[in-house]
């Protein structure tokens, strides 16, 4: 029964989203602060630090945290704001049972967590213990990761656990998993600092990690040189030495045709190739027939462009790479990625000061919370479910046979598919609001309808959550202890500031006593959060992310620890393969060959325009957080249909016009904003927002053969002008039905 | 406004160029304990439908501040630091003279206070010698507050210049614009 | 600071101060009606008209302050003024007696400001006639010998009777304790500011202690002294009175001489609010400037036009070589024009960065 109980309408007046804005003077108490807690922004991977100032258990402001090493007091727009989480009238203060027809009525936590349990284990005795199934989210520490991973498999049973994660930067992962045998970015972002050459390809860094911004300027001031590949000007874009406006689902070529270049005109590192790498051979094999020519047809960048950036790129002395969702969103995503690992094996370029290659992970625990088994085919440590040794090792430190942990489960949008055809018939999610954040919602809909019993875990009754039968009221990322890993590979203490309103409660503890209620109380059993990490540390141990000699009072003393850290003596690797010890089996960095093949879904004479997703400096994902906070929905209020002028024109489309866009997924309209910053043949919609106004509607569920993740960035779409104008703010995009 | 600890070798420099248009400096320029929640810095696109560019502008605080001058209600002064301060709420009329006559289009009239207010370099935390909270998020550090020697050790190809041309108009501030090296002033006309 | 005489502005304020002392010696037919005990308090009145009308004289001749007079002023004349006439009574209802602007600033601090000005204004209107001899009370003599009649009391104006009242009614003692309530309002108001700005981190950087703190402490001296007055007289059978007295002497007489110069000085300003409202209602109506950047209104041609003058006089010029102004471009046209000649530096040198 997870149908909304009542209209969405209602839902909204209650649990909202509202917008929370500070009182007019600010909230009192912030210029004489109870405690002033050095934390970090909940929002995004560069986890900046920031202090939240409290008073009597409720953050009142922020307070720039000038002595952080990555960041130093500079914060984006979601993280000055992002204390407005705190004291908002949508929190949840206690659990919630769906009552037809009247919407969510309070329950006790007693009895809240019992239908959990009860409701687990019907669905499993009655078709398995794999038809219930557990999502989670990367926004949650490294300790909540770890739990939710031994949660599943040893509380609950079941094989399927998946994360949002799997929306984010599994492409990447399983990209530097190929090469290096490693998922991390390799370098620390201060190796930008003296890079000659910086190439950026699929990353709107000025709108989904402001604050890095910062090093890439340090780096230009240095007199670096910026290639940015993107089909749209952003604003790094404007002023880089180089702009690739490619076209969206062509990433592959334009590195071949690179890597092409690189072998044509021999600006290769033959010692480093030889010495570190192997397939070089195979590889450029891939690319051969991959010319300037060939290259500007398929990507629609003129080849002298191509020319000049891979020229650049070869003969730099030094360099940094980096890469995100715009070329990991993508049915051949961990193709793309290992087209940009091509280019830097090719030049010998790594392991080395001011030698960089990176993905800029998105989510705030993106990196820690995918090396910590709440992942279908991990375990601790970015440990493999399938690897027979790793299991053994695993099942040892959480006390269970080998046999019962359970193995490789579906991932994240295999689930939902799975939920359709009626499969999986249950579900606990925390941490993620798929309604929003995957494509083809309206799919994902129907699937929720079908779930026979889902329980949401959530400070805010968010989209997904409205269909749940029951809500256990959660906790805010100030309102529990913790670790969290940045992008750049670096272990971060997450501080709690102040304890849960209400009834709530931290989701840890809502966690073990489902564990308890399960049967499982003796594995689940922590005197703190530090005794969690202790755990993970210990399972991490021998890993790939190894963070045995990682902690807290290392991670206080220092601000930070990169990981590997192997033992308490190691300082942390803040730059991986400086050894030139790779972490695959053969020690070597791997060439993959790779050849170009076509999105899932191109333009045709019915669905002429190419249709790309991405993000607004002022949202955060699926908005659950930042679609409550009143000036960020201010700042951006709703999503725009970018278009260039020439095909406006060719649809007779006028600024500010509402536009239906159309896929074979369905339809939706937006406001059209004619600007000569996107490519002539393609769209921009961001995708924060839910319901009517959401981009995910439209988007196609192609997976990643590999790491299937599903192809947001590209898909086909038809346009047409409804005549129709609204002004900037006048609908209300942020609570969109 | 007496006991003050104010940093004197410490100067404000912008540089447009590296705007982002994030608005982290608008979001954080609202939480400056003498704005009560309004922001004072603007960001805004330069020409949205052919460019991403974007501006950032503080207040420059003019030598000789042309909308002290143009107040009819003697509402704006400039104090001893030279920081040009928002209007006197007590004198304020609302007229917009200010608003219209800054060369660099810095005052905002707030119609629901029916009052002009202003950027007035955080004064609330430059006073106290920390840093404006502006320059202090500014992730492109379009907005940088610090020593002279800070900044050219940092951008050692860039001079700070505050000596602007209006047609014939010389306007001298205390805020800096880096420029191009060996820039003596910055013709915007 | 240099101080150099104001001429104009001394010769009118000194006509105006000799106009009132005419005035008042009439009123008080021939000081008759006057009351010697508040013989200071007449001086320090009189230095306070002096005072104000010199400052407001002196301020006026501020090119931006002398061109709303004027522009008022030919409205007036020109019979334009008329159409305003309804929005000059909203707008003095709303602005002067209600200083609604203040609300959107904070409840509390409009409840404050409303207390504090509607006590003030109140005692200003009741002290500053008695002071100057122009209102008195009297016995009306008809019931004073009478012993067996309610004795009434006449108020006088310019020794001119408009009111009898009974002693001992309930208007009498209304009358009687105006002074009361406006104390009670004034110091309730200052007390609520009091608070704000010795504990609002905002205002504790910006503030002054002689122009925001010390009259605060002056009209609560003022308010609690006045009470004092009152109370000793009827409860404590006069002690301390004569302390209190001269306190609230001191302190008013100290208010009086500063309201040309000090933070009082808005009181006689605040009118002009509603001056610029019209002025810009009438500017409206005469037509928009559009800026040449974004093509979009942004005030009208009236202010713009006058605004080039001002600067003018004031010693700018913002003139263009092709004969236009800076001062035609909007503010959001000027920050981008500002950037769009950055960036147009930049280029020309080849490096955006470093």
């Amino acid at each position: 029964m997870a149908k909304l109980p009542v209209s969405p309408e209602k839902i909204i007046t209650h649990f909202g989203p509202h917008l929370n804005f500070a009182p007019q003077e600010g909230y009192p108490g912030r210029d004489e602060p109870d405690a002033t807690v050095k934390t970090h922004c909940c929002f995004c991977g560069m986890q900046c630090g920031i202090q939240l100032l409290v008073k009597n258990n409720k953050v009142v402001g922020f307070e720039p945290w000038m002595e952080f090493p990555f960041n130093e007091g500079r914060l984006c727009p979601k993280g000055v704001q992002r204390y407005l989480q705190d004291n908002h009238p949508d929190r949840l203060l206690e659990p919630l049972q769906r009552v037809e027809g009247e919407g969510f009525k309070p329950i006790a936590w007693d009895d809240a967590l019992n239908r959990v349990t009860t409701a687990i284990r019907q669905i499993q005795a009655a078709h398995g213990k794999d038809a219930f199934s557990i999502l989670s989210g990367v926004s949650l520490t490294n300790e909540k990761s770890y739990l939710m991973g031994k949660f599943a498999r040893v509380a609950v049973k079941t094989a399927n656990l998946d994360y949002n994660g799997r929306l984010c930067m599994v492409s990447a992962g399983a990209g530097n998993k190929k090469a290096f045998g490693l998922d991390r970015g390799s370098n620390n972002y201060a190796d930008l600092e003296h890079a000659e050459v910086i190439i950026v390809t699929g990353a709107n860094v000025s709108e989904t990690f402001p604050t890095l911004t910062h090093w890439l300027w340090r780096a230009r001031d240095n007199g670096a040189k910026l290639i940015v590949i993107d089909p749209r000007v952003i604003p790094l874009a404007r002023t880089a030495d180089i702009h690739l406006a490619i076209k969206p689902g062509t990433d592959s070529a334009l590195y071949g045709a690179m890597l092409k270049h690189l072998v044509d005109h021999d600006l290769l590192d033959h010692d480093f190739i030889r010495e570190h790498t192997t397939g070089f051979a195979d590889t450029i094999a891939a690319v051969q027939d991959y010319t300037l020519e060939w290259a500007e047809a398929i990507t629609g960048i003129e080849k002298e462009k191509i020319r000049q950036a891979a020229d650049l790129w070869g003969r730099a002395s030094t360099s940094f790479l980096l890469h995100a969702r715009g070329i990991e969103h993508h049915s051949k995503g961990v193709e793309n990625v290992l087209g940009c690992i091509n280019l830097v094996l090719a030049t010998g370029r790594i392991g080395r000061p001011y030698c960089g290659y990176a993905t800029i992970t998105g989510q705030g625990n993106g990196q820690g919370g995918r090396e910590h088994g709440h992942k279908c085919d991990q375990l601790p440590g970015n440990r493999d479910i399938t690897n027979p040794e790793h299991r053994k090792y695993i099942a040892g430190v959480w006390g269970i046979p080998e046999a019962e942990l359970p193995g490789k489960g579906l991932t994240a949008w295999e689930l939902i598919e799975a939920i359709h055809q009626g499969e999986v018939k249950g579900l606990l999610s925390i941490c993620f609001n798929p309604l929003v954040s995957l494509p083809n919602n309206n799919y994902v809909r129907e699937a929720l309808e079908k779930l026979e019993f889902y329980v949401c875990i959530d400070f805010f009754l968010n989209e997904t959550a409205r269909h749940a039968d029951i809500v256990l009221a959660g906790s805010l990322h100030e309102e529990e202890e913790g670790t969290v890993t940045t992008a750049e590979g670096r272990v971060v203490r997450i501080r709690r500031a102040v304890t849960p309103p209400g009834n709530a409660r931290t989701d840890t503890s809502i966690i073990l006593d489902l564990a308890a209620r399960l049967g499982e109380a003796d594995k689940f059993t922590y005197a703190d959060t530090e005794a969690i990490f202790n755990e993970l540390r210990v399972a991490s141990k021998g890993g790939t992310a190894d963070y045995y000699g990682i902690t807290y009072k290392k991670i206080e003393d220092n601000m930070g620890i990169f990981w590997p850290c192997p033992s308490e003596e190691h300082p942390g690797t803040p730059r991986l393969w400086e050894d030139r010890q790779f972490a695959t089996p053969d020690g070597k960095a791997h060439f993959n060959p790779v050849q170009f093949r076509e999105p899932s879904e191109v333009t045709d004479s019915e669905f002429p325009v190419v249709l790309t997703t991405g993000r607004v400096v002022s949202q955060y994902l699926s908005g659950t957080q930042t679609r409550r906070i009143g000036k960020l929905v201010g700042l951006i209020p709703e999503p725009l249909l970018e278009i260039h002028p020439e095909l406006a024109q060719r649809y007779n489309i006028r600024q500010r016009e509402t536009v239906r866009v159309t896929t074979r997924r369905g339809s939706a309209e937006f406001p059209a904003n004619i600007v000569e910053t996107i490519r002539k043949d393609t769209v921009f919609i961001p995708y924060h927002w839910p319901g009517k106004k959401s981009a995910n509607q439209l988007t196609i569920g192609t997976l990643d053969p590999v790491s299937k993740i599903p192809e947001f960035k590209v898909c086909a779409c038809q346009l047409e002008p409804l005549g129709i104008f609204t002004q900037p703010g006048e609908t209300n995009a942020f609570d969109s039905i | 406004m007496e006991v003050t600890a104010y940093k004197t070798d410490m100067e404000f420099f912008v540089d447009m160029q590296r705007c982002i248009g994030c608005k982290a400096c608008e979001m954080a320029c609202a939480e400056c304990e003498t704005n009560g929640h309004e922001s004072m810095i603007h960001v805004n696109y330069v020409e949205r439908a052919v460019t991403i560019q974007t501006t950032v502008q503080v207040c420059m605080h003019c030598d000789n501040p042309v909308c002290a001058r143009v107040c009819p209600a003697d509402a704006i002064s400039k104090d001893d630091f030279g920081v040009v301060h928002t209007a006197n709420t007590a004198r304020c009329i609302g007229c917009s003279n200010c608003v219209m006559a800054c060369p660099f289009g810095v005052p905002i009239k707030e119609e629901k206070y029916d009052m002009m207010m202003k950027c007035n370099m955080c004064y609330d935390r430059t006073s106290a010698g920390k840093k404006p909270m502006c320059a202090t998020v500014c992730p492109s550090q379009v907005l940088f507050y610090g020593t002279r020697e800070e900044i050219s050790r940092m951008r050692p190809n860039s001079t700070p210049v505050n000596t602007f041309l209006f047609g014939a108009e010389i306007v001298t501030t205390k805020v800096n614009i880096m420029m191009p090296k060996g820039s003596t002033h910055l013709r915007i006309h | 600071m240099h101080f150099s005489l104001n001429k104009k502005a001394a010769l009118i304020s000194f006509v105006a101060t000799v106009v009132c002392v005419v005035i008042s010696f009439y009123g008080s037919r021939k000081l008759q009606n006057f009351d010697p005990a508040l013989i200071a308090y007449l001086f320090g009145t009189l230095f306070a008209l002096f005072g104000g009308i010199y400052r407001y004289c002196v301020w006026l001749q501020r090119p931006p302050t002398w061109l709303y007079f004027k522009r008022t002023w030919q409205l007036v004349f020109n019979g334009r003024f008329f159409v305003h006439a309804w929005t000059l009574i909203t707008d003095a209802i709303k602005n002067l007696l209600f200083q609604q602007f203040i609300y959107p600033r904070g409840k509390k601090r409009w409840i404050a400001h409303f207390m504090l000005a509607s006590g003030c204004m109140a005692a200003f209107a009741i002290t500053i006639p008695l002071t100057l001899g122009w209102i008195n009370f009297t016995l009306d003599p008809s019931t004073a010998l009478d012993p067996g009649m309610t004795k009434l009391y006449n108020a006088n104006f310019f020794g001119f009777k408009v009111m009898s009242f009974q002693l001992g009614s309930a208007l009498a003692f209304f009358i009687f304790h105006a002074l009361t309530w406006c104390s009670w309002l004034v110091i309730a108001g200052a007390v609520i500011f009091l608070v704000r700005r010795l504990t609002n981190a905002g205002l504790i950087a910006s503030q002054t202690f002689e122009g925001d703190l010390l009259p605060l402490i002056l009209l609560i001296i003022i308010s609690v002294t006045g009470l004092g007055l009152n109370f000793s007289y009827a409860f404590m059978k006069g002690i301390a009175y004569d302390f209190m007295s001269v306190t609230h002497a001191i302190s008013v007489i100290l208010f009086l001489v500063w309201i040309p110069f000090g933070k009082f000085f808005h009181i006689i300003q605040r009118p002009a609010q509603i001056g610029a409202h019209i002025y810009r209602r009438e500017g409206e109506k005469k037509g928009m400037a559009v800026c040449p950047h974004t093509g979009k209104e942004f005030t009208s041609q009236l202010h713009v036009d006058d605004l080039k003058r001002v600067t003018r006089e004031l010693g700018f010029d913002f003139t263009l070589e092709d004969g236009s102004s800076h001062l035609d471009y909007s503010p959001e046209g000027k920050r981008s024009l500002l950037a769009k000649a950055h960036l147009k530096a930049r280029q020309e040198n080849g490096k955006l960065f470093g």
